[in-house]
């Protein structure tokens, strides 16, 4: 399917021709900052819009929403960024560096794997057990959220 | 005012930051804020909402859920759990057709988002709820620090699905930190992300943006920087010394977690507050 079609079909997609480059997300982007703007939102808008791509790049943004708040056309870059890379993943797999956190969701429905020790040092300090749960890995299952 | 809460403190703070927790719970008994535990929900859905959106909104929903079970508004520590149960708060009320989808997922673990509560972060519940006068009255021990308020990305934005202070120039955070008698002073681009969030995709330039925020907090002559979320916390303070050699930087800027402040302003001891746990040293004296 056409990359455009299947980003504008989406909910969180109605903005994506609201964008007349005008950089101002660019401008005031941390990632774009620390790269001499090698990540360049505005671009990435571009190069989806006009070309019809995704490049890895899309996983630089921090999510900070900065160029969202500051968009004069009000388009949604954040989100949209968001968007690209759920697209994205679809049709390429989950990221290496993404793979451990979805392990780890799907064996105990944290993030990061809640163990004997940090339950030791809670504890100790009077504050309540955390417990493993597996119904994040149903869900996980049912939405087809592992990718296998 | 509401005295109770569901409490969710997600998966970082659980992992890493259980003097994050601590705190939270000092500050809100001393304010008769009764919070009731679903602190072991597991994760809010975060990073499915950019990897697959059916199970992100499941995730959120699902604990959600458990708050609604207790009729109860849900509390949380995390900004990157606030954006993501806000968010997902208001998608699946304003969208009947979500909804139904994400209980279809839900029906399987027998739980039901109902649409019925509101989620909160801590720091709104401290400033709309509870308020600035109500806090200062429980303030037995005013600090006289300089801080550099630091309120991290998704306490705020976007703003317009969080709703929260004025997105662009709070001012939330700043008087609460007041509030504890200490000053919050004014530093360079104090709105810039700590870069947590792309720690794992690229961490150098992870390292570059927190290294660019703790130069701008030491050029500020701050004694201590105070976050409101445990992704800010980990990339400032455990991560401070790792970002002074990687930039060839001495910062050594202690990093509180704004209960912490709070709480020491309240009379708690540093070590109820679980002080000693920050990976940058805090002199206790400081706080005389």
């Amino acid at each position: 399917m056409d990359l455009r079609k299947e980003l504008q079909d989406d909910i969180d997609g109605e903005t994506l021709n609201h964008c007349f480059s005008c950089g101002i997300c660019t401008g005031g982007c941390p990632s774009a900052i620390m790269t001499d703007s090698e990540y360049n939102p505005r671009k990435i808008l571009h190069r989806v819009v006009i070309e019809g791509k995704l490049e890895d790049d899309i996983w630089l943004c921090t999510n900070c929403y900065t160029c969202q708040e500051r968009c004069p056309a009000k388009t949604k870059v954040a989100d949209l960024i968001s968007l690209m890379r759920r697209v994205y993943v679809k049709h390429n797999n989950i990221p290496t560096f993404i793979k451990p956190l979805v392990e780890n969701l799907a064996s105990c429905g944290f993030t990061q794997i809640i163990g004997d020790l940090e339950n030791k040092r809670r504890k100790r300090m009077g504050l309540p057990e955390m417990k493993h749960n597996k119904e994040i890995k149903k869900i996980m299952e049912k939405t087809g959220g592992l990718n296998e | 005012m509401s005295n109770r809460y569901a409490y969710f403190i997600g998966c970082t703070t659980a992992f890493r930051s259980p003097n994050y927790d601590l705190s939270t719970r000092r500050v809100m008994e001393k304010l008769n804020i009764e919070l009731v535990d679903i602190n072991d929900g597991g994760c809010c859905g975060f990073y499915y909402e950019v990897i697959n959106e059916l199970t992100y909104l499941s995730m959120a929903a699902r604990v959600i859920s458990m708050a609604e079970d207790e009729k109860l508004d849900l509390m949380v520590v995390c900004n990157g759990c606030n954006g993501s149960l806000v968010r997902a708060n208001k998608k699946l009320k304003e969208n009947p057709e979500l909804k139904q989808e994400v209980n279809n997922v839900l029906a399987d673990i027998d739980r039901e988002f109902k649409g019925t509560i509101e989620v909160k972060h801590y720091v709104r519940v401290l400033w709309e709820d509870v308020g600035v006068e109500k806090i200062k009255e429980k303030v037995s021990n005013p600090l006289d620090v300089k801080v550099a308020v630091h309120y991290g990305c998704h306490l705020l934005r976007p703003s317009e699905d969080i709703r929260f202070d004025e997105a662009r120039d709070p001012v939330s955070l700043d008087e609460l930190v007041c509030a504890t008698g200490a000053s919050s002073i004014d530093y360079l681009e104090k709105s810039l992300c700590c870069g947590g969030y792309i720690m794992a995709s690229n961490q150098d330039v992870a390292y570059k943006m927190s290294g660019r925020k703790l130069r701008n907090v030491k050029n500020a002559k701050a004694d201590l920087m105070i976050t409101a979320c445990p992704f800010c916390n980990i990339m400032y303070d455990a991560n401070q010394k790792s970002i002074e050699r990687e930039l060839e930087r001495e910062f050594n800027i202690p990093v509180l977690h704004y209960p912490q402040l709070l709480g020491i302003s309240m009379g708690y001891s540093p070590k109820e507050v679980g002080l000693e746990q920050n990976r940058v040293r805090v002199n206790p004296k400081i706080f005389k």
